[in-house]
């Protein structure tokens, strides 16, 4: 079971669809906490139960991920501009072990690993869409 | 300091990106020039640097319990001037403006005159009094797919996205691939059937096919 440490994480974020959508994201359904929802301000966070775990395997990455359960508010910063949001966890992932020492960084400041998905709603209020990955901050404790 | 810099210096109080997209939506010729004088068309570049983080005023704290107020998503049933009109997939309907600050993607950075009828839509700006979205953004026909790689041909890839199929369009001079953390590149000689990738496309409305934009793949 992954880790203790409560610190400030620096991680990707990406972002994906949930909750009624168009196209591709028709399928996609309300995620794991019944309450996914893309213009909502909420996340995905790959250690929300075991099952979640089981799926999403941080650790294969040697990342550490705190069991967070549905609802958990998370404050998100980008590295690369500054901005935030503020979020609540709606569904379990990313799939982090399948992109294990990838890598994004903006004028030298990096994070690697996914450890944070966020709604479409989320994700623009600190990047383009356009991007898809964003290094970031992110912390339980506030900004 | 950048033009987009000081576009957003000047509005890193929401009350006053507030009032300069009020203006801009309502106030006509100049206001409109202003806005093209301080935004940008490309959303990488509007969103290089820091936006609204209320430095004085009020602390506006979204309601987590709710849909963000100042996103909206969903497909658009009509375009008039600048307004368009769009049918959120919860049902909401919404009524975006679109100024010459607002940048347009659409596989591309593009203009606002390629939006149409049925394409879907993701739009941030700022809810107004009377309702509309002021759009800062569009993001037409957008889509983030995790896949995995199952056929690749001459100018198509073959995706499996949640057991769906999905038709994958290379397109000349715009499709990218970035392998790792390394820059986007236009060799997508590295991809590989049965790995997987991220796909930024734009989705072809009604169809199982999506134009490419960026394949984020392992090397």
């Amino acid at each position: 079971m992954p880790s203790e440490i409560d610190a400030p994480t620096y991680t990707e974020t990406t972002w994906f669809c949930c909750g009624t959508a168009w196209g591709p994201c028709g399928s996609t359904g309300r995620g794991a906490c019944g309450t996914c929802n893309s213009g909502s301000l909420q996340c995905a966070w790959p250690n929300t139960s075991d099952a979640c775990f089981d799926i999403t395997r941080p650790d294969r990455c040697g990342d550490t991920a705190l069991r967070r359960t549905c609802g958990h508010t998370f404050y998100i910063t980008s590295r690369c501009n500054g901005n935030r949001v503020t979020v609540r966890i709606a569904d379990c992932g990313p799939q982090t072990d399948l992109w294990c020492g990838e890598r994004t960084c903006c004028s030298g400041l990096c994070a690697t690993n996914r450890l944070m998905d966020l709604t479409p709603a989320a994700f623009s209020r600190i990047g383009s869409l356009s991007t898809g990955r964003l290094p970031v901050r992110v912390s339980s404790e506030g900004f | 300091m950048s033009s987009n810099g000081t576009r957003f210096d000047s509005m890193n109080n929401p009350l006053d990106r507030r009032r300069f997209l009020g203006r801009a939506v309502l106030g006509g010729s100049a206001a409109v020039v202003g806005a093209t004088a301080l935004g940008s068309l490309a959303p990488e570049a509007a969103f290089a640097a820091p936006a609204a983080q209320r430095p004085d005023g009020p602390v506006r704290e979204p309601d987590l319990t709710k849909p963000d107020p100042d996103f909206a998503e969903g497909r658009i049933m009509s375009v008039g001037g600048s307004m368009l009109m769009v049918a959120g997939s919860d049902r909401t309907l919404h009524r975006i403006h679109v100024t010459a600050a607002t940048s347009v993607w659409k596989l591309r950075p593009t203009t606002f005159d390629q939006a149409a009828v049925g394409d879907g839509l993701y739009a941030r700006g700022v809810r107004l009094g009377d309702g509309t979205l002021a759009a800062d953004a569009l993001w037409l026909n957008i889509v983030n797919l995790v896949v995995h790689i199952s056929s690749i041909g001459k100018d198509v890839i073959h995706f499996d996205h949640n057991g769906s199929r999905v038709i994958g369009h290379v397109v000349a001079g715009t499709t990218a691939a970035v392998y790792n953390d390394t820059p986007a590149v236009s060799d997508l000689s590295l991809l590989r059937v049965g790995s997987h990738a991220q796909v930024i496309g734009a989705w072809r409305p009604d169809t199982n096919e999506v134009d490419l934009a960026t394949v984020y793949a392992a090397a």
